[in-house]
């Protein structure tokens, strides 16, 4: 078995003209989806959402940052366990996110013994 | 987050919570800070859900979720001000404190301001300063909690109309300086008047079927009933009429579910199944017309009256038909209206009495309300069945199918056409 990294761009379900109903549907699928993750075992750590505000070094110089546009932000990550790429990617297809995108990256995970 | 249980024993939102709570966050913030921030205060909320939805869906519901989200709302809220504040100086104007005084902090004082709040915002919403059509988009919106898009759904109106529409009325109320008060003793009469009717308004537009089968529109009718509810428990507010509102509304909406078949098409009055009406709603609309006697009743009084005599009845047959002619004369004197002509003359019809029922459609035939109203050539039609006469019938209903613009009343006119055919 091998660790992935689902990383969420767009607005990880959170459109600003949602409605409050359907932000709670969408609400509801996602936790089925974690709690299905977490029976199941795949599910290494449901992460985090990650505020759109932050800052970017590169070398000395601190901004305000991202820069990346809104879709193309990260907006959450989480962290499954799958027997190799194609099964994580089937994973993440059964997200019940509409409209985003996830980027689905194994760790190396190599050992240091 | 230390308040958010453990998944197994994970706590489960009510159907509807995001929509209710927001309702009541926008209703409580609006009363605290004044109208002019009620764009602000919307916005506010609606971040607040958000970030609500996407902690809740990795790490569960917490035991309190309306505590919880109302501390993000307030606390992004008091941010927003104090933001302000410091560039334009307008703490001084804000109708509360901003720094979060002991008040805002508390969420029992949050619990305890729903109810009165909710009824303040329905006046806000009702408010004269704007007209009928605004008054309902801006209640759906702030106190029922739909988006743009569903009001427009259910409004049947486009989602750029809509949002002009709530923006517009957002902008009047900010310029009349409309506080979130109640109105004084000697001014309530007028203005509860037009609260009770926007409310009417609001549920016959969900109720009435001329959009057909969108799903939306059962909950915009449970929106008014809850609404009307929270106003009848209010000791000045809940008038005789409110409560017969409020009647009238359960009784109607305990037919709801018999209203459509499977495939989303509407089930006449006589073709319902009459098991499928909800008995504990019509016994919650028995009781508050009960509770709503008074000397002098109102339209809703007897439009209530009305559908709880359907209610009551075990088959189409069984109704009692001069009952209800009875409680419509008694509507006609209180407001000469051909819509309650129509309706009189299919119960007088119902009755035995076809031919004064025919005269009486008639008689309202050229009013200009009724003109190209298919609804009139539908009632004779039923008429002319009740007496025999098919080919009269065939005629009318053929005159209505060629009126009608909704899919789902062609579908029904032409399954009557076609029945009456295979009984000829």
């Amino acid at each position: 078995m091998a660790k992935f990294m689902f990383l969420h761009r767009g607005e990880c379900g959170g459109s600003a003209e949602r409605s409050p109903e359907e932000m709670q549907t969408a609400m509801q699928a996602m936790q089925a989806w974690m709690e299905r993750g977490q029976s199941e075992g795949w599910l290494l750590d449901a992460g985090d959402g990650l505020k759109p505000e932050g800052r970017v070094v590169r070398g000395d110089t601190v901004t305000d940052g991202p820069f990346a546009e809104s879709k193309e932000l990260v907006g959450g990550y989480c962290m499954v366990e799958a027997a190799d790429l194609p099964a994580a990617a089937e994973l993440a297809r059964s997200m019940p996110l509409s409209g985003d995108t996830i980027e689905v990256r194994e760790l190396m995970g190599h050992s240091m013994e | 987050m230390a308040d958010h249980a453990a998944s197994a024993e994970a706590p489960q939102l009510v159907e509807h919570f995001f929509r209710h709570e927001s309702t009541h966050l926008v209703a409580v913030l609006t009363r605290a800070f004044g109208v002019r921030h009620l764009d602000l205060v919307e916005d506010t909320v609606q971040e607040a859900l958000l970030t609500a939805m996407q902690v809740w869906s990795r790490r569960g519901v917490p035991k309190n979720p309306g505590g919880w989200i109302y501390r993000v709302a307030r606390n992004r809220l008091l941010d927003a001000l104090r933001r302000r504040s410091t560039h334009q100086r307008l703490v001084e104007a804000i109708e509360s404190p901003v720094d979060s005084g002991p008040a805002l902090d508390d969420e029992w004082w949050y619990r305890d301001q729903v109810p009165d709040s909710l009824l303040r915002m329905l006046f806000v919403c009702a408010h004269p300063a704007l007209d009928r059509r605004s008054q309902i988009a801006l209640t759906l919106k702030v106190l029922c909690g739909f988006s743009l898009a569903e009001i427009a759904r259910g409004l049947l109106l486009t989602e750029e109309a809509t949002k002009k529409r709530v923006q517009r009325a957002r902008r009047r109320l900010a310029k009349a300086e409309v506080g979130v008060d109640l109105p004084p003793p000697d001014a309530l009469d007028p203005r509860l008047a037009v609260v009770l009717e926007v409310l009417y308004l609001l549920f016959n537009e969900g109720y009435s079927t001329a959009a057909g089968d969108e799903p939306l529109r059962d909950d915009i009718c449970e929106e008014a009933a809850r609404l009307c509810h929270v106003l009848c428990h209010h000791p000045r507010l809940g008038t005789a009429e409110a409560r017969a509102l409020l009647a009238l509304m359960l009784a109607h909406s305990a037919r709801l579910d018999a209203r459509l078949d499977s495939d989303g098409g509407t089930v006449l009055l006589a073709d319902q199944d009459r098991a499928l009406w909800d008995r504990r709603l019509i016994a919650h609309a028995e009781l508050w017309l009960a509770r709503s006697r008074t000397d002098a009743p109102s339209r809703y009084h007897y439009e209530a009256a009305i559908s709880l005599t359907h209610c009551r009845a075990a088959s189409i047959d069984a109704t009692d038909w001069p009952h209800i002619v009875a409680l419509y004369d008694r509507l006609l004197a209180l407001h000469d209206s051909p819509l309650y002509v129509l309706n009189r003359a299919v119960a007088r019809g119902e009755s035995g009495d076809v031919d004064t029922a025919l005269a009486e459609l008639d008689s309202i035939r050229n009013r200009p309300e009724m003109r190209r109203y298919h609804l009139v050539d539908c009632a004779a039609g039923r008429l002319h069945e009740l007496a025999g006469d098919r080919k009269a019938a065939r005629r009318c209903y053929t005159s209505a199918r060629a009126q009608s613009t909704a899919p789902h009343e062609q579908r029904l006119l032409d399954n009557r056409l076609t029945r009456l055919h295979g009984e000829c």
